[in-house]
């Protein structure tokens, strides 16, 4: 009962915060409110149990991704981004489309939620993270084991990120 | 040595030149670096009398050494090869390279399992063998003729590397042992052709003309294509032989009534030998095509490449022979071609498109012939037509040399005498080609209406389709003549002045297909001259082996047996015939010169629908070119065109939006109907305007469209 | 190495690891062991050098494969596989790769922004293609597509000082985070369905389910639309032609051919893995993508007069060609994908080269009329224009008639005589607007008279994607059975 309570409560943080994060006229606020809503995000990780998830969202997102947004907003000339048109002539047609694809997804996922049930046998993931010690050590598990490529991937992706955002911001290279 | 294990090579010698002209020839040709192709005949000043031919040199007579030389090569080992294929028991040989298309076993769509493999392989047989010597044999005349023709034109060595390539591809084409290499020479001459028809580049009309001959071809060739695979996955092969083999292995039943695969298969195969041979509704290329060198006209558009598809359906007559309604579409519309582009070419003034649409008749005939299972007397015709139609093109070439390029024979006249040897090699020619006993034409012709009116296959009224048009053909021809060769000059002094006999490389050539235009149809002497021996009917037991599988079941059709009184009668009827508009033409243009004004004036509208070709081009044009291509491509090129400008400034869209329907608008009242289809597709464009502002969200909202589409498609099934 | 790390494991990710490795390694020289500009023919040595190993790598697990006569060989846990499939695509990335790092060099030096970073952005974009084709797992092949992708928005942002490249790099990283967001939307449900990454895995979990299981086709549809924006299949086609426009002319090379062929194997290893089951879904949305693929590419082509945008309309309508082999399904149709993506390939190279080679100071060459006269200026590069165009029009006996050919096989072998005859007719749509090209280079007057300077590299490349060409067109024996090998089953 009391989670349905709080699931309600922080979705209705994300969304509300994401819809401020586009509308504000002033960049500032729509970085706050966009923190909002990953608060809000955050808050249903939580919920989930996915303490390890919570975390990155805390300390990544709104700790340091955020944190870099509100330092780029500071140095661009926002007395002109106020005066600019916020949306397209077209955004009547654009609202109808999202709102249409989100009718769409949720009529085929209220259609069939037995459709996720696990097929028998298979252990549902959160069981099977309680047995093994807790949702952190049990993620920290699997990304140094079974998921070990895509881990170090990531760490390629990563560099390439950082070339490329020396490549096209350097004046000189 | 075995020549017949070399065949081949036989397209091997032309690519080489080919290959030599493209790459290397720029550096040989010392006229190159100006590139200035100039309108055919039409001399540069410092160029003196057309005898003496190049003055560019030793490379240049290099070049008109080697490309010719390449095709006699070909000529020489063709010949060769067919001399020892005729001492074979069984007349074909094939050599197989290597498998060029290979798949795994597959289920055929009949039942029963395939494997098919298309080879790098060619097979000389009779059939392929008449072609190859025709296409090296005049292909050489004609380039021995080019060299004095193009003389004067720069790029030379293109012309050369060309016209090589296209001997090379054509030789592919009728070597090949298989549709899908045959396939390959198909496209290749097509190219060729597309290239050859836009090489006086300057002239834009000669570059659209050009894009036109090889759209329409592609329409066809998708044809070709698709009956093709529909063969490969019915028949199991695509191997001439195998093909030939399993469909008279009675394993397929023929579709005498109603319309199976089979049919299906031929249709889709005529289709493509619509597009190649200019037949109805595919034809409109070929007229145009007339933009190009004459030689290539001769050669590409009169005495190979437009024959390529009355090969092919004689390639498949095995196909042909099990789907009778099919073939009786190829008949009808091989009468209706030829009666319709001779009515045309009765009103033209053009000299090469009298010929052009002589051309499309002629290749009419040949399709008759072949709809009514004469398959033998179609390569018959396609054979005395080659050395007849490349004679009269290289004539009219010569002529407007002589001319100085006019091509309008309002213009010319009493030539007669002034250019003798062109005279008599065209006098030859037109006689052959209305059909005057004992020349070529007559012979093949007069065989191709015996058929049509005998064969069970044949029908009375398609008879009656092909003497009239037997008899027009005479008269436009004769107008030809008349107009050209007789009566005073109504050409300018400048131009009488200059009137001057084309030099030998160009006169020899004339005199050659003479020759062959005479003597080319004795080998096809009819079975009703019974004082002849067979020997002066070698020409149809020669392709006896080929078209055994048609032969076959025509027998099973029952054979009509005809009296040889009306055999005569109907000869008889058809030298008449060709003699009374040999005649009438003579009286309209040469006694009577004021006639052919009067009857203008009097049938009016008919005369003017037939100058404007019934105005079929102007109909495809409304059709296709505005419709399709104008509107869909505006269309969807609006979709995004506006983005470069709209990222700049979306919010002048309006602006903008408002102004171009102004201009559409105006188009619109002016040109009236012709525009309405495009209008049409424009305005439906304007919707898709709403989200083109040039923003990245505009893009995403069509995606966003498109997963909303999607969804839905679930959501409503 | 532990268990999570066994010397299988090592064998299959070796090519990963050598592209990785060089492409590191010339990030390193670029900046410590040659930075004098006139140095950075180097730095194209270690590119050739990673290619070189990443190749024989491939090479011992090719004849390792066929030594033990093994169909696959899986590792780290089921995450990479390496097998015909995989091979077959890897090879082709490799030839991609570096073809296009021989005709940058000179172009770069051109544009004015030859950086070292270039080039190992090929190598370590080759290494996000690497994992997409042996992928097997959905967090292996989304991490590789993001580093593919992450290495083209950055290659086709290069030239820094261009707007149109800036904003194409723009549009282009929006647009591909979006349709990311899709199919990583689509793949959680796909994990959810299973509860398994393992393509194997999802595959046995989805045969269980109904297959009008409402969830199991938005999962499939969130996962397709990711997948054909990637092969630029329209309605996601948007993105194309600004990116293909604004890019430096040779990323808009590598990503015509690696990126589409390096999509096109995620999409059949997702499509023919696990989504096998569920074709009756699936396979009318990608009738509909390629077919509408195929309407909006070629006459959206028409109107164009930039070649390299003409080109991007050219590519989607190819994409639809390439669904087209998928939608048949049959052994043909699969073959002739793979054949198809082969001869793409090393065709559309041989297009976007000479266009590289016409670059020059004061010449862009990016206009259909840049092209003008080109025969008699330089006949060797317009023959291979020629050739080239030929072969994108599917003309025999050039290798995109082969490809074609397989394509409209399958199909009709599949009974679906409509959908043959619309791509049939579609050619002789295409052959219109290629022939414009061909037009310009043959049928008028060279504007300037300028010889076209060029390099050793670019003729090398010139003369690859020339024999490439007209070599699987001629003799496509060894290619087809190649392509044969790549089969999923």
């Amino acid at each position: 009962m009391l989670d349905t309570i709080f699931f309600y409560l922080f979705a209705l943080l994300t969304l509300l915060g994401a819809v401020l994060t586009i509308t504000r006229r002033s960049a500032v606020h729509s970085a706050i409110s966009l923190i909002v809503s990953l608060v809000g995000v955050a808050g249903l990780f939580l919920l989930q149990r996915a303490e390890f998830l919570f975390a990155v969202q805390i300390v990544l997102y709104i700790g340091g991704i955020m944190l870099l947004f509100l330092f780029v907003i500071m140095l661009v000339n926002l007395d002109r981004a106020e005066r600019e048109r916020q949306f397209s002539k077209a955004w009547w047609l654009a609202l109808a489309c999202v709102v249409g694809v989100g009718a769409e997804i949720a009529y085929f996922l209220t259609k069939g939620p037995a459709a996720f049930q696990f097929p028998p046998g298979a252990a549902s993931p959160g069981v099977a993270s309680a047995a093994a010690g807790g949702n952190v050590e049990r993620l920290a598990d699997a990304l140094f084991s079974e998921y070990l490529l895509p881990f170090e991937m990531a760490s390629l992706l990563l560099l390439v990120a950082v070339v490329g955002s020396v490549i096209l911001a350097k004046k000189r290279i | 040595m075995n020549f017949l294990e070399l065949i081949w090579l036989i397209p091997l010698f032309p690519l080489f030149g080919a290959a030599t002209m493209l790459l290397v020839g720029r550096k040989l040709d010392p006229q190159a670096a100006s590139e200035v192709a100039v309108a055919p005949g039409v001399e540069p000043a410092a160029a003196g009398s057309g005898h003496e031919h190049g003055h560019g040199g030793g490379a240049k007579f290099l070049i008109s050494l080697f490309c010719p030389g390449m095709v006699l090569l070909s000529f020489l080992l063709s010949a060769a090869a067919v001399f020892q294929l005729s001492s074979l028991p069984e007349k074909t040989h094939q050599v197989i390279q290597f498998t060029w298309l290979a798949g795994q076993p597959f289920h055929m769509a009949g039942g029963g399992m395939a494997t098919f493999a298309a080879d790098w392989g060619f097979l000389l047989d009779p059939l392929s063998s008449v072609m190859i010597l025709v296409v090296t044999g005049i292909g050489f005349l004609i380039h021995v003729y080019s060299i004095g023709y193009m003389a004067h034109d720069g790029g030379y060595y293109r012309f050369f590397g060309y016209l090589n390539l296209f001997v090379f591809f054509m030789l592919m084409l009728v070597l090949a042992n298989n549709y899908a290499l045959l396939f390959v020479g198909w496209e290749g001459v097509g190219l060729c052709s597309y290239l050859l028809i836009g090489f006086y580049f300057h002239k834009k009309s000669a570059g659209d003309a050009g894009k036109k001959a090889f759209i329409v071809n592609r329409i066809g060739d998708a044809g070709f294509l698709m009956g093709m695979l529909l063969m490969l996955a019915t028949v199991g092969s695509v191997r001439f032989v195998d093909v030939n083999q399993a469909l008279t292995s009675g394993r397929f039943h023929p579709e005498i009534a109603g319309f199976g695969v089979l049919s299906a298969m031929a249709l889709l195969l005529f289709i493509g030998a619509t597009g190649k041979s200019a037949q109805v509704p595919l034809y409109v290329w070929l007229p145009d095509a007339m933009e190009g060198p004459t030689p290539v006209s001769a050669l590409i558009h009169a005495a190979t490449m437009v024959t390529a598809g009355v090969y092919m359906v004689a390639r498949s007559n095995a196909l042909f022979a099990l789907t009778p309604e099919t073939s009786l579409i190829v008949a009808v519309v091989g009468a209706f071609t030829a009666i319709l582009a001779a009515s045309i070419a009765l009103v033209q003034n053009d000299i090469k498109r009298v010929l052009a649409y002589s051309t499309v008749s002629q290749l009419g005939f040949m399709f008759m012939a072949a709809g009514v299972g004469a398959y033998w007397v179609a390569i018959f015709h396609l054979f005395t037509h080659a050395f007849f139609k490349a004679l009269l093109f290289l004539g009219s070439g010569s002529v407007i040399h002589a001319m100085s390029g006019e091509q309008d024979m309002r213009g010319m006249g009493g030539l007669k005498d002034k250019i003798p040897v062109t005279f008599r090699t065209m006098f030859i020619g037109s006689v052959a080609i209305a059909g005057i006993p004992g020349l070529a034409g007559f012979f093949s012709k007069d065989e191709i209406l015996w058929q049509v009116f005998s064969s069970p296959l044949g029908s009375k009224s398609v008879y009656v389709v092909g003497i009239v048009t037997a008899a027009m053909t005479a008269f436009y021809m004769w107008r030809l003549m008349f107009m050209t060769f007789y009566g005073a000059s109504r050409a300018d002094a400048r131009t009488q002045a200059h009137v001057h006999e084309s030099p030998k490389t160009m006169t020899v050539p004339l005199m050659t297909l003479a020759a062959g235009s005479v003597l080319a149809g004795w080998i096809g002497v009819p079975k009703l001259w019974s004082v002849f021996p067979e020997g002066f009917r070698t020409f149809e037991h020669w392709l006896e082996p080929v078209f055994e599988a048609s032969a076959a079941r025509a027998v099973a059709h029952g054979v009509a047996h005809h009296d040889t009184s009306i055999e005569w009668l109907l000869m008889g009827l058809s030298v008449a015939i060709a003699v009374a508009g040999i005649l009438t033409a003579r009286h309209l243009y040469l006694i009577r010169p004021g006639l052919p004004d009067a009857i203008r004036k009097a049938s009016g509208p008919l005369y003017d629908t037939l100058l404007n070709k019934w105005y079929v081009d102007e109909l495809y044009d409304f059709l296709f070119v505005n419709g399709l291509s104008k509107g869909g491509g505006a269309l969807l090129s609006r979709f995004d065109a506006s983005v470069v400008d709209g990222g700049v400034n979306g919010a002048g869209w309006m602006t903008r939006f408002t102004s171009r329907v102004s201009i559409w608008w105006d188009t619109w009242i002016i040109d009236g109907g012709i525009r309405l289809a495009s209008f049409l597709v424009k305005c439906s464009s304007y919707p898709v305007r709403i989200f083109q502002t040039g923003y990245v969200q505009s893009y995403a909202l069509v995606f966003v469209a498109g997963v909303a589409g999607f969804l839905l498609y679930f959501g409503m099934r | 190495m532990s268990q999570y790390y066994t010397a299988t494991d090592h064998f299959v990710l070796v090519p990963a690891i050598m592209l990785a490795l060089f492409g590191c390694a010339i990030l390193l020289f670029d900046f410590w062991v040659f930075p004098e500009p006139k140095q950075r023919k180097w730095l194209l040595a270690f590119l050739a050098l990673g290619e070189a190993f990443a190749g024989y790598g491939l090479w011992q697990q090719h004849t390792y494969i066929a030594g033990q006569g093994i169909a696959e060989l899986t590792a780290f846990q089921g995450s990479l596989v390496v097998d015909g499939f995989s091979l077959f695509f890897n090879w082709m990335f490799i030839a991609a790769a570096s073809i296009v790092a021989l005709m940058s060099y000179r172009y770069l030096e051109v544009e004015g922004e030859h950086h070292g970073e270039y080039y190992s952005l090929i190598l370590l974009a080759q290494c996000g293609m690497y994992f997409l084709a042996s992928g097997a797992d959905l967090i292996t092949l989304f991490v590789g597509l993001e580093l593919m992708a992450l290495c083209f928005y950055i290659m086709v942002g290069f030239l820094r000082s261009d707007k149109r490249s800036n904003e194409a790099a723009m549009k282009y990283l929006l647009l591909g985070g979006f349709s990311s967001g899709f199919l990583a939307y689509g793949f959680s449900l796909l994990y959810g369905l299973s509860g398994s990454t393992k393509l194997s895995e999802i595959g046995v979990a989805i045969a269980r389910r109904d297959p009008a299981d409402p969830v199991l086709l938005l999962a499939m549809v969130t996962t397709t639309v990711g997948l054909l924006f990637k092969i630029s299949a329209v309605p996601f086609h948007m993105w194309a032609p600004d990116a293909y426009e604004g890019a430096p002319t040779t990323v808009t090379a590598y990503l015509s051919v690696g990126s589409k062929a390096a999509s096109i194997a995620f999409l059949l290893r997702i499509f023919l893995g696990p989504l096998a089951s569920a074709r009756a879904a699936w396979e009318p949305l990608l009738v509909f993508a390629a077919i509408a693929s195929l309407t909006v590419g070629n006459l959206a082509a028409i109107s164009q007069h930039n070649i390299k945008r003409l080109l991007a309309y050219s590519s989607i309508s190819h994409a639809g060609y390439m669904l087209l082999g998928l939608v048949a399904g049959n052994e043909t149709g699969i073959k002739g994908v793979a054949v198809y993506v082969l001869v793409y390939t090393f065709t559309n190279l041989g297009v976007f080269l000479v266009i590289v080679a016409l670059r020059r100071e004061g010449l862009v060459g990016d206009n259909i009329d840049d092209l003008a006269g080109l025969m008699h200026k330089s006949p060797g590069y317009a023959l291979l224009m020629l050739i080239c165009l030929l072969s994108l029009a599917g003309i025999p006996p050039t290798a995109g008639f082969i490809g074609k050919y397989y394509i409209f096989l399958s199909l009709i072998q599949a009974g679906r005589y409509v959908l043959a005859a619309a791509a049939a007719l579609y050619v002789a749509v295409a052959i219109y607007y290629y022939f414009r090209i061909v037009r310009s280079m043959f049928m008028s007057d060279a504007e300037d008279a300028g010889a076209m300077e060029t390099t050793f590299g670019v003729r090398v490349a010139a003369a690859l994607t020339g024999l490439g060409t007209l070599g699987i067109g001629i003799f496509p024996e060894p290619f087809l059975r190649f392509a044969g090998q790549s089969l999923i089953r």
